[in-house]
C-alpha cells in the first residue's frame, strides 16, 4: 500500500485521512446497515452528521473501486506486461494479479502461446471479404527470369511480449513485408523448375531462417514456427503449356510402357516358338532314327532269308508287289512293237476311274478302234473297288 | 475534523488539475522533447513519469518504434533500358529527437515522405547500374546493402533517423516485357513437352526394336539348333541304312525298287501303261506259251 502514495505524488495528507476514513467508514457501515430497521428515530437525528458520512462513505467505496480495478487476470497462455507511468514494470504469468490502478499502471495482455497465421499472395475466403490470390504479392520473378506464382502461409507466435509492444510499430506488418521480401529474394535465387518442382521444402525453409533473422534483427519479439508454401505455380497465362509438359511426361511414360507391353507380348512367344522348334526337330530326329533303325533290320532279316534261295525269294517278290501294285491302279497294256501312234485319251481315262459306268463302254469302243489298227493291242480298263 | 475534509473534497480535485498538467508520462514506446515558450529544455527518452511547469512548459512526443515507410511501386530503367516495377520498404526509428523535430516538422508523414524520396533516388541509381538477371538475383542483396548505407548516412546526419533497414520487396516486370516472358516460357515449355513426347517414342523404339531383335535371334538359334538336331537324326538313320544295305548292295536296290513301286503305284485312280513283252507279262501273252 506503500505504492499508493505515488498517484498523489506531493500531496502526503492523504493517508492519515484514509485511516481516519476507513475508521469512520466501519462505523457508518455498522449504523447503515445494522441499525436501519431497528431505529427510524435515530436515523432523522442523526441526519446531518450522515450525511457527511455519506460523501465519505462515497469517497471510500471510489477509492475501494479504484484499487479493486487494479485487479486483472492473465491466462495461462498469456503474459502480462505491466507498464508503470509507462516505463516498463514487470512481466507477470498466469493466475489473478494485481497492479496499481489506473492512471499509475497499466497491463497490456499478450498471449504468446497462440499460434497466428499470415498469409503471402492469397488470402483466405473465410479471413477476409475477398478471397483468393493476390498477384501482386504472389507473382515474382526466378533467377531464370521466369515467373512464378507463390503462395506462402506463415505460422509465428509472441515469444517476447516486451519487445513485441515497445519495438515496432505494427509487428504483424512488418512480419508481412519481411516475408514478401525474403521470399522474393528466395525465389530470385532460385531457378524455376526448382522452385516448382523439388525446391518447395527448401525454399520455405529459406524463407522461415531468412525471415527469422531479420524479425530479430527488428527485435520484434515474433517468432516463425512454419513457413509452407501453399502453392507453387506458373502463371496463369503460361499455365495451359506447363499443363501440357505434365501430360507429355505422361505421354512419354505411355509410349515407354506400351512399348514394353510389345515387347513383353513378343519375347515369351518367340521363346514358345523357339521351344516348339527344337521340340519338333527332336521329334524329327527320333522319328527318322527309328524308322531307320526298323527298315535296316527288316532289309537285314529279308536278306537273311534272300540269301537262303536266291532266285525263288527274288521272283516272289517281285511277283507279289507287281500284283499288289497292278491291283489298285488302271492300267492301260501296249503293245510295244507296233510301230503306229497310239492315241491314248489320257484325261478321259482318268475321268472314267473316277466315273464307274459309263467310262468302261468308252473305253471298251476305244479299245476296239485301237484293236483294229494294231490287231495285237490290248486296252483294258478295270473299275477298283 | 469537519474542515479537514472540507478542504480535502476542495483541494483533491485541485491538486488532481494541477498533477494533470504538471506531469507527464513518457510511454515505453515514445521519446519527448520539453520545450519552454519554444526552446529545448530536455529529451526526455527514458520512459516513466515526468514533471513539467505548468503552462509554461510543453512536451512533445515522438513514436520511437520502429516505423515503417513501404513506399509505393516505382519503375525503374536498368541498364539493358528495361522498365522494371520495384516496391521496397524502409525500416526507421528516431534516434535523434531534436533533429527529427526540426527537420521534419515532428510529423511521421513528412519525414516518410523525404525518406521515400531519397530511398527512391537510391535505388534508381543503384538499379541504371544492372541488368534485371543482376537485380533479381545476383545483386539483389548488394543493392539493398548499398541503398542502406547511403541512406543512412542522409537520415542520420539531416533528419536524425536511424535507418535499420531497407528491403526491396517486389522487383516485377513492366506489363509489355512481363508478356514478352511469357511468350518465351511458353515456348520453353512446349519445346520440353516436345523433347519429353520424342524422348518417350525414342524409348519405345528401342524397346521395339530391341524386342524385335531379341525375337528373331531366338527364333534364328532355335532354327540352327533344330537344324542340326534334324541333321544329326538324318545321319544316325543314313548310318543305318548304309550299315544295312552295305551287306548286300545289289539286293538292296532290288527290295527297294520294290519298295518304290509300291510306294509310288499304289493308288486308286493312277493309270499304268504297260508293255505286255514286260518280265511280269511273262506267262500273260499267248505267243509266249
Amino acid at each position: 500500500m506503500a505504492n499508493n502514495q505515488n498517484p498523489w505524488g506531493n500531496n502526503n495528507q492523504t493517508p492519515p485521512e484514509l485511516d481516519e476514513v476507513i475508521k469512520d467508514f466501519k462505523n457508518k457501515f455498522n449504523s447503515a446497515f445494522g441499525g436501519n430497521s431497528s431505529s427510524n428515530s435515530s436515523g432523522s437525528t442523526n441526519a446531518g452528521k450522515s450525511a457527511k458520512g455519506g460523501a465519505k462513505y462515497l469517497i471510500i467505496l471510489a477509492v475501494l473501486v479504484w484499487l479493486l480495478s487494479g485487479i486483472y487476470i492473465v491466462d495461462p497462455a498469456e503474459r502480462g506486461v505491466v507498464l508503470r507511468f509507462g516505463a516498463f514494470q514487470e512481466i507477470t504469468t498466469q493466475g489473478p494479479h494485481w497492479r496499481l490502478p489506473y492512471p499509475i499502471e497499466q497491463e497490456y495482455k499478450v498471449n504468446v502461446e497462440q499460434i497466428r497465421a499470415a498469409e503471402i499472395g492469397f488470402r483466405n475466403v473465410q479471413n477476409s471479404s475477398y478471397g483468393g490470390n493476390v498477384s501482386s504479392e504472389s507473382l515474382m520473378l526466378t533467377k531464370d527470369e521466369n515467373m512464378v506464382d507463390v503462395n506462402l502461409a506463415v505460422q509465428y507466435k509472441i515469444v517476447d511480449a516486451q519487445a513485441y509492444l515497445f519495438n515496432v510499430l505494427q509487428p504483424e506488418l512488418t512480419l508481412s513485408h519481411v516475408v514478401q521480401s525474403v521470399i522474393r529474394q528466395v525465389v530470385g535465387d532460385n531457378t524455376m523448375d526448382f522452385i516448382l518442382t523439388t525446391g518447395r521444402e527448401q525454399v520455405a525453409q529459406d524463407v522461415k531462417s531468412g525471415a527469422q533473422v531479420l524479425l530479430n534483427e527488428y527485435k520484434t519479439g515474433l517468432v516463425i514456427t512454419a513457413v509452407t508454401m501453399q502453392d507453387a505455380q506458373p502463371p496463369i497465362q503460361v499455365k495451359d503449356s506447363f499443363d501440357d509438359v505434365v501430360k507429355a511426361r505422361e505421354d512419354q511414360q505411355r509410349y515407354i510402357n506400351e512399348a514394353t507391353a510389345y515387347k513383353n507380348d513378343i519375347l515369351p512367344k518367340a521363346r514358345g516358338a523357339s521351344q516348339r522348334i527344337m521340340a519338333e526337330a527332336e521329334a524329327y530326329r527320333s522319328q527318322v532314327t527309328s524308322k531307320s533303325e526298323g527298315e535296316s533290320d527288316r532289309f537285314k532279316q529279308i536278306l537273311a532269308e534272300y540269301l537262303k534261295a536266291p532266285e525263288v525269294t527274288r521272283e516272289r517278290l517281285y511277283r507279289e508287289t507287281l500284283e499288289e501294285v497292278l491291283g489298285t491302279t488302271n492300267k492301260v497294256v501296249v503293245d510295244g512293237n507296233a510301230n503306229s501312234l497310239m492315241y491314248l485319251p489320257i484325261d478321259q481315262l482318268v475321268n472314267s476311274s473316277r466315273t464307274a459306268t459309263t467310262s468302261s463302254g468308252q473305253s471298251s469302243s476305244q479299245s476296239q478302234s485301237s484293236q483294229s489298227s494294231s490287231g495285237t493291242s490290248i486296252l483294258r480298263s478295270r473299275e477298283v473297288r | 475534523m469537519k474542515k479537514i475534509s472540507i478542504i480535502s473534497i476542495v483541494l483533491i480535485p485541485i491538486l488532481a488539475i494541477l498533477a494533470s498538467s504538471a506531469l507527464y508520462t513518457v510511454n515505453e514506446t515514445q521519446v519527448a522533447i520539453k520545450l519552454r515558450l519554444g526552446e529545448v529544455v530536455s529529451i526526455e527518452d527514458e520512459p516513466g513519469l515526468k514533471f513539467k511547469t505548468p503552462f509554461v512548459n510543453n512536451v512533445v512526443f515522438f513514436d520511437q518504434r520502429i516505423q515503417t515507410l513501404d513506399s509505393a511501386s516505382e519503375s525503374f530503367l536498368t541498364v539493358e533500358k528495361k522498365n522494371v516495377i520495384v516496391d521496397s520498404y524502409v525500416k526507421w526509428r528516431i534516434v535523434d529527437v531534436w533533429k527529427f523535430y526540426i527537420s521534419t516538422g515532428g510529423t511521421m508523414a513528412s519525414a516518410n515522405l523525404r525518406l521515400a524520396q531519397n530511398n527512391q533516388d537510391a535505388l534508381r541509381s543503384e538499379f541504371s547500374k544492372r541488368t534485371i538477371r543482376e537485380v533479381v538475383s545476383d545483386q539483389r542483396e548488394a543493392i539493398m546493402a548499398n541503398v542502406k548505407s547511403k541512406l543512412k548516412s542522409i537520415a542520420e546526419s539531416e533528419y536524425g533517423i536511424e535507418v535499420v533497414d531497407v528491403r526491396i520487396k517486389r522487383i516485377e516486370l513492366s506489363p509489355e516485357v512481363r508478356n514478352s516472358v511469357y511468350l518465351r516460357m511458353e515456348t520453353e515449355r512446349k519445346g520440353l513437352a516436345n523433347k519429353l513426347r520424342s524422348e518417350g517414342s525414342e524409348e519405345a523404339e528401342k524397346i521395339q526394336a530391341f524386342a524385335e531383335k531379341e525375337r528373331t535371334i531366338i527364333l534364328a538359334n532355335a532354327y540352327r539348333d533344330s537344324e542340326k538336331v534334324r541333321g544329326e537324326g538324318d545321319a544316325e538313320s543314313a548310318s543305318n541304312y548304309a550299315e544295312a544295305y552295305n551287306q548286300d548292295a545289289g539286293f538292296y536296290s532290288f527290295y527297294r525298287s520294290l519298295e518304290s513301286y509300291r510306294k509310288s503305284f499304289g493308288q486308286s485312280g493312277d493309270i499304268l501303261v504297260l508293255s505286255p513283252d514286260s518280265e511280269f507279262f511273262r506267262h500273260f501273252s499267248p505267243s509266249f506259251d
